[in-house]
């Protein structure tokens, strides 16, 4: 059977009798016309994902300010060039994803999970490039510690995002929920790499790394449990 | 959309040449007009025709795609109404001059998985269920077509369904799937490659033939 006949067999049977009854229609349009406003449409896509890059900036640096900026005072140019506007490009890719999350309709470039995959393993690399201190003083003593700056850094920044994004819809939100967390999770990472004067390899590259999936699962399940939360209300409520 | 549908106008209105000028205008006026992303700009400046017209035009679409998944007309008409609600309620986030449909099927999809898990959710669930199935029995028999299309589908998976009723249905192209759901125009085509594989199949299976509306018999 070729693909033609198929579709003349599709096409045959999706030929409705009927469709939604005109009583209905006309409830439906009777029912938004009280509320029919005018409204304002959103920014374009370029001056939002702008002002998220914006909020993680401002985070980190206001993170940074407050802690220090050890980290960026150690760094030589070539490590500034090269972690910095990474992590920027990084965050307006995460932008654009978190715009295009809230926004119905609009054509995803990548997953959230493979923006998260992709990225992490595109700062591993950045990062296994530069440092080359191979020691491992106080590994986990002091990688909690960065574990804990980034992700409480990262909380913001998530918080700020959504709240700029306040105005969209999710159509899904355990994946806009993931990419706020990666978001935040930048910022995070961010105030680490101004902050943190420790250039031990295998420290940057688990702990300062470890702030983005960290978040981003924190974002996914935030969003989880606040779609699951009205649900179960309403259940009990039916109870 | 927008582009395919100024170029069906354009296409009409060179059918138009030779006729009078201010005929050609009117014909233009009327045909943009009606395009469903010019609606959806009126709509959202507040203007009740425009989001009436929508509401004819898109809800037999949006109906069809809640039918051919819930196969219960009473949860088809909850759904399409809930879509519109949230349509309404979200109407600022359409851009204009984007494609609508994909804006219309985007939610309309939220909408029936935000259903389904409640479903999955709620006890009486299975109660629901055997209700419903009832309900499609007793659809009348003027739903042949529209029986024969669900036992068409039946056998896809949930997202190849889904695929080939925007595609086939709501005569979306490929792009404007891949907007909907949120996916790849790649993710698009392979499934709906897998779903005619499957369709082909099962057509071998029950003979290939089929009747004058397209059922297989």
């Amino acid at each position: 059977m070729r693909d033609e006949e198929i579709d003349e067999v599709l096409k045959a049977a999706a030929r409705a009798p009927y469709g939604p009854k005109p009583e209905l229609l006309k409830r439906v349009a009777d029912s938004i016309k009280p509320s029919l406003r005018p409204v304002r449409p959103l920014p374009p896509n370029w001056a939002i994902t702008g002002e998220l890059v914006l909020v993680c900036a401002v985070v980190s640096c206001a993170g940074a300010a407050r802690a220090g900026f050890f980290g960026f005072e150690k760094m030589d140019l070539l490590e500034r060039l090269l972690v910095f506007p990474a992590l920027i490009l990084f965050a307006w890719l995460a932008g654009r994803e978190f715009v295009h999350a809230m926004i119905p309709g609009s054509m995803r470039l990548i997953s959230p999970g493979a923006l998260l995959g992709f990225g992490s393993t595109a700062l591993l690399g950045v990062f296994a490039f530069l440092f080359r201190d191979y020691r491992t003083d106080h590994f986990f003593s002091v990688g909690i510690v960065c574990l804990l700056t980034g992700f409480l850094h990262a909380i913001p920044a998530a918080l700020l995002g959504w709240l700029l994004l306040r105005r969209g819809f999710a159509v899904n939100s355990v994946s806009a929920g993931l990419i706020a967390g990666v978001l935040g999770g930048l910022a995070g990472v961010g105030v680490l790499e101004l902050h943190c004067p420790n250039f031990q390899a295998s420290h940057v590259l688990v702990w300062h790394t470890a702030v983005l999936p960290l978040s981003g699962a924190a974002g996914a399940l935030v969003a989880w449990t606040l779609r699951c939360r009205p649900q179960t209300r309403k259940q009990e409520s039916a109870d | 959309m927008g582009p395919r549908v100024r170029f069906t106008a354009e296409n009409d209105l060179h059918d138009y040449a030779g006729t009078d000028q201010d005929c050609k205008k009117s014909f233009e006026f009327m045909y943009t007009d009606r395009n469903l992303e010019t609606l959806m700009t009126r709509y959202q400046q507040g203007d009740f025709g425009a989001a009436a017209d929508l509401i004819e035009r898109i809800s037999p679409q949006l109906h069809r795609f809640f039918l051919a998944q819930s196969q219960s007309r009473t949860d088809a008409d909850d759904l399409l109404q809930e879509t519109w609600l949230r349509i309404h309620k979200v109407r600022h986030t359409y851009r204009p001059g984007e494609p609508a449909l994909p804006w219309f099927y985007a939610i309309a999809r939220h909408v029936r998985v935000d259903h389904y898990r409640k479903q999955i959710r709620t006890a009486a669930g299975e109660r629901q269920l055997e209700a419903m199935s009832r309900e499609a029995e007793a659809i009348p028999a003027e739903s042949d077509n529209s029986a024969n299309f669900e036992a068409l589908l039946a056998p896809l998976a949930e997202s190849q369904r889904e695929v080939i009723e925007m595609l086939k249905v709501a005569g979306m192209s490929l792009e404007e799937v891949a907007r909907a759901t949120s996916s790849s125009v790649g993710s698009v085509k392979q499934k709906a490659h897998r779903a005619y594989k499957k369709l082909r199949e099962v057509m071998r299976a029950t003979g290939g033939r089929k009747g004058q509306s397209g059922e297989i018999l």
